[in-house]
């Protein structure tokens, strides 16, 4: 497997072909990019989880340049707003949740603290929370490691940013060809032998299909379908529109929820961008677009209509043609996670990337891994539809129809006993599991028996402590101008 | 607010099984919430399966607070790095499944790619079990706790011991009582059910007395009162992947060395085992009553001994296999009583550890009553912890290529689901398989694939971030750390001397 050819366009292509490029050029592998007319707007916005730092430092992408190039921003997480007032707004933050007590974990003491009088809200103990309810960005140090994860992710504008991973890709030596039309050759087997692109003829051995919702090699060609999520997801329209900046900038994302679906915020540097995602069988397009601009508080322009089909591919690795990002998996739009499935596939297939004369069990210990790590993700997402106890027909739908069985398990044990079942390839780490269900209204029916044998003067002080440190350590971060090098 | 009255947890059966639940629940559960009582009879002996552990005894001990070295002196025990497998790819052929990693993770990849590299490209690394640390100390029969410096060969290791089950219960039994578990001394005749639901209302003592309660732990054993018998639980067979179905056991007077770790050597029609501590040689024979008879197993453990045997072999029938639940009602099974796994890997004391810490975290209390909901995730755990177990044990069967019409039986048989596709995972790409959740790590995989000779034949190609000549010069140094830190070691021996000598035992059966 000497010549990668990805066919794509968009950060799916171009974190792929950078990504594959840095960790294979050494093995003498060669990367080709044949990239497609992109389909972003100036209003799309990639929001990514703490875990992308770890993917650009590979890449040589300083944090810095990055969030200057594309006027992106910080993000610590994501509020989440009743817009007709019924439910508590809560912070799903991207870092832990208070500091262990005697070894156990703390959220059964918070709870039962809560059920007991407690003001403080679960959020109150995360310094990441804490930092974004303050409009500052928690940087980690040796003290606030011990005490938990302090972490973050950005809002990327998504032209500069791909604008960037192009840039990226470009001077690792990826090989560029631009295209409009392509053919495919195949031989008698059904695999990919070579693509031609606009007339010229780039021969692999391993083809990536980065064309997102087209999936025109993985599906058109190849034939796999997609296993369609429309049981548990009820978006199947999104506008993406932008807005003016806030000044402030939050240091967070906010997700509004209205009567007909929910309006997403991604604050950056020049703009705001809006994700506005609903029913087209409850809320035609120009309702929704006023919506969108009553629930974002925004004057929008640039607003782009798609269609929501949230599913996953049968199969994600089919012949020689593995499927990143979209064509891979369809997710739906809530928590932006689609860069995050993309490294997800990345990180997979560089752990398992075709060698030796023998590529099948590498192809279905693949296919079995994503197919995997994405149902974790479409369980995290169709918790929120699930467990919403936002009012509207819209939400109500959410709520009648019956959770993926392996989400039910999850929703039953942590309401039965507030834990969460330890499920295999799942990428979402419990305290954001904990933060979603608790801010939801999940509330656990019994508690891990353990906890009660702290006496309860022994937990009320440690809340103290907790408490005391989380307000002193986020008092002295960085406001969002001053990390950004504007302060 | 009134006070609730206690949970009730009444606990069927002592043993291994049985004190280890009562120790740890008199332990984490809070006192005033709970009663727990166990019933056991001295005239129903325990099987006392499992006299070597994994690694995982010690958080548990260490979790109950329990002196290492008091501990080891009250039960004989020994230090244990590994488990050595003799004979189980072809006759006197000898690997050890260590207790430590391989290698170090350079340039962020699997030790093994790297090997692997090295070794498709024609240097003499030698073997992958050169480089761990943990072998080098089972093969100088030495012993040290690990070093606490991450950067030093010394940390790359954990340990377990072996140790008298029998001791071990004991000292469960001294330590759970004395935090207030109460023993009643009797057998169980009946078992009463409520009418409403079928739960288990009490059980009757041969005194007449009737013994109430809200939970009830059943560590009976092989035979499985409650959850087996009483409940009805399915039972599901795995004997066609681990046709053992009996085992002879002996034990024989301790021989010097003092071995850091146990051994098990294939036989025609099985394996034996052997599990040096203190005071005596711990024996036995597993063997398939389909592949030969009684009297020839016997003598063949006979013959394996090393010294003289103290006594004559009991023998023990079984089935591989566990329940198809471990909760039913408000039962929860835990040992033998929720299913069987040959001691092949030391995983018994384990599976209870993992199901007594489960149960731990979702047993009921007065607020949730009896949830099958939490039992549906307990059920869920214990399905995980057997299955993964049996696929690594079944991998040391397989693959072998002995003579025998046990060992022809198990090359040809069907694995299990997913066994299949890690051997083949292994040997396309070198790739080991790992999970998060329950037993056993990559590295165990890769010793036991690759003791059994199931060798990869391409590697990772991120491998290729490192030079040739620097992996090579960094494959020497590593090797030469190892060996130079291990031959330094203090002999298992020495070690238990000054550290844990037990009191001299009258070595009995």
């Amino acid at each position: 497997m000497k010549r990668v050819v990805i066919l794509g366009r968009d950060a799916p292509l171009w974190l792929s072909a950078s990504v594959l490029q840095a960790a294979l050029q050494p093995a003498g592998v060669t990367v080709t990019a044949i990239e497609l007319p992109t389909k972003l707007y100036q209003s799309d916005v990639y929001a990514t989880l703490p875990g992308i730092e770890a993917l650009h430092a590979r890449l040589g992408l300083d944090e810095r340049d990055l969030l200057r190039g594309t006027r992106g921003a910080y993000s610590l997480g994501q509020n989440f707003v009743d817009m007709l007032g019924g439910t508590p707004a809560f912070l799903n933050a991207y870092g832990g949740y208070g500091a262990p007590i005697e070894d156990k974990d703390f959220f059964g003491y918070w709870v039962k603290a809560r059920e007991a009088g407690l003001p403080a809200g679960f959020e109150d103990f995360s310094l990441t929370a804490a930092a974004a309810r303050q409009g500052r960005v928690m940087i980690p140090d040796e003290a606030s490691e011990a005490y938990g994860r302090a972490d973050y992710g950005y809002h990327l504008p998504a032209i500069a940013y791909v604008g960037g991973l192009k840039s990226v890709a470009t001077r690792l030596g990826v090989g560029v060809a631009p295209a409009n039309h392509i053919v495919v050759d195949r031989n008698e087997a059904g695999a990919i032998t070579a693509l031609v692109a606009d007339g010229q003829s780039v021969a692999g051995d391993l083809f990536v299909d980065a064309t997102g919702d087209d999936a025109a090699l993985i599906g058109v060609m190849l034939g796999v379908a997609q296993d369609s999520w429309r049981a548990w997801f009820p978006v199947d329209r999104v506008f993406t529109a932008r807005g003016p900046a806030f000044d402030p900038i939050p240091t967070y994302a906010e997700l509004r929820a209205w009567h007909g679906g929910w309006t997403a915020l991604y604050p950056g540097q020049a703009t705001t961008h809006v994700v506005h995602a609903y029913a087209s069988a409850q809320t035609g397009d120009e309702d929704a677009l006023r919506s969108a601009g009553a629930a974002s508080g925004l004057a929008l322009s640039d607003a782009v209509l798609r269609p929501s089909d949230p599913g996953c591919r049968a199969e994600i690795w089919a012949h020689n043609c593995v499927a990143i990002g979209t064509a891979a998996c369809a997710l739906d739009p809530v928590h932006n996670l689609d860069l995050h499935a993309a490294q997800l596939g990345l990180i997979a297939l560089l752990a398992h990337f075709p060698v030796g004369d023998d590529t099948a069990p590498s192809r279905a210990e693949y296919n079995r891994v994503m197919r995997s790590s994405f149902e974790r993700l479409r369980d995290y997402q169709a918790a929120l539809y699930a467990l919403a106890p936002y009012p509207g027909l819209f939400w109500h739908a959410g709520r009648e129809a019956a959770p993926p069985a392996t989400l039910a398990h999850i929703i039953a044990t942590f309401r039965a006993r507030g834990e969460l079942p330890p499920m295999e390839d799942d990428s979402i780490p419990f305290d954001h599991w904990r933060a979603l269900l608790t801010g939801l209204g999940v509330a656990p029916g019994s508690l891990p028996p353990r906890i009660d044998a702290t006496d309860d003067a022994e937990i009320a002080a440690q809340f103290r402590r907790m408490l005391g440190f989380v307000k002193e350590t986020v008092s002295r971060q960085p406001t969002h101008a001053q990390a950004l090098g504007h302060g | 607010m009134v006070e609730a009255a206690p949970l009730r947890i009444v606990i069927v059966g002592g043993g291994t099984a049985g004190w280890m639940a009562a120790a740890a629940l008199s332990k984490l559960l809070p006192s005033r919430d709970y009663t727990l009582t166990l019933i056991e009879s001295d005239e129903i002996g325990t099987v006392g399966v499992g006299e070597a552990t994994l690694p995982h005894i010690k958080v548990f001990n260490d979790t109950l607070g329990i002196d290492e070295a008091q501990f080891m002196r009250e039960t004989q025990a020994s230090f244990k790095v590994g488990i050595e497998f003799v004979g189980w790819d072809q006759p006197h052929d000898r690997y050890v499944h260590p207790f430590g990693t391989f290698g170090e993770p350079w340039a962020g990849i699997d030790f093994q790619h790297h090997w692997q590299r090295a070794r498709g490209a024609g240097v003499d690394v030698g073997d992958l079990h050169d480089y761990s640390f943990a072998i080098a100390a089972c093969r100088n029969n030495a012993f040290e706790l690990p070093n606490e410096d991450t950067k030093s060969i010394r940390s790359t290791y954990s340990y377990a011991y072996h140790f008298d089950a029998g001791l071990y219960a004991a000292f469960l039994r001294r330590w759970a009582t004395a935090r207030g578990v109460e023993r009643i001394e009797g057998k169980v005749i009946d078992v009463v059910r409520e009418a409403s639901n079928g739960h288990v209302a009490s059980v009757t003592m041969e005194s007449g007395a009737a013994i109430a309660g809200d939970l009830f732990i059943d560590c009976s054993g092989f035979r499985s009162l409650l959850v087996g018998q009483t409940m009805g639980t399915a039972w599901c067979d795995w004997s066609h992947w681990l046709p053992c179905d009996r085992a002879f056991a002996v034990p024989s007077l301790r021989t010097e060395p003092l071995l850091p770790f146990t051994r098990a050597t294939a036989q025609e029609a099985g394996w034996t085992w052997r599990i040096g501590l203190q005071h005596r040689t711990g024996n036995g024979y597993v063997f398939s009553s389909r592949f030969t008879d009684e009297e020839r197993a016997r003598d063949v453990l006979l013959g394996a001994l090393d010294a003289a045997p103290l006594g004559e072999p009991r023998m023990l029938r079984f089935q591989a296999g566990r329940r198809a639940a471990a909760w039913a009602g408000n039962c929860v099974a835990i040992g033998l009583a929720s299913g069987f796994l040959e001691p092949l890997e030391s995983t018994s004391i384990f599976l209870i550890q993992a199901a007594v810490m489960d149960l731990i975290n979702l047993t009921p209390t007065r607020r949730s009553g009896i949830d099958p909901l939490l039992a549906a995730e307990f059920n869920r755990l214990f399905e995980v912890h057997y299955d993964r177990s049996r696929d690594f044990i079944v991998l040391h069967y397989m693959a072998n290529r002995r003579e025998g019409a046990l060992w022809d039986h198990v090359r040809n048989m069907e694995l299990p689901d997913g066994l299949a596709h890690k051997i083949a995972l292994f040997k396309a790409s070198a790739a080991a398989p790992d999970y998060r959740y329950g037993l056993f790590s990559r590295d165990s995989w890769l010793a036991v694939l690759t003791g059994q000779g199931i060798l990869p034949n391409a590697h990772s190609p991120l491998a290729e971030a490192i030079p040739l000549a620097d992996l090579e010069s960094q494959l020497a140094d590593l090797k030469g750390r190892i060996d130079v830190n291990a031959a330094d070691m203090t002999r298992h021996g020495d070690f238990i001397r000054s550290y844990c000598a037990a009191p001299a035992l009258e070595p009995a059966a």
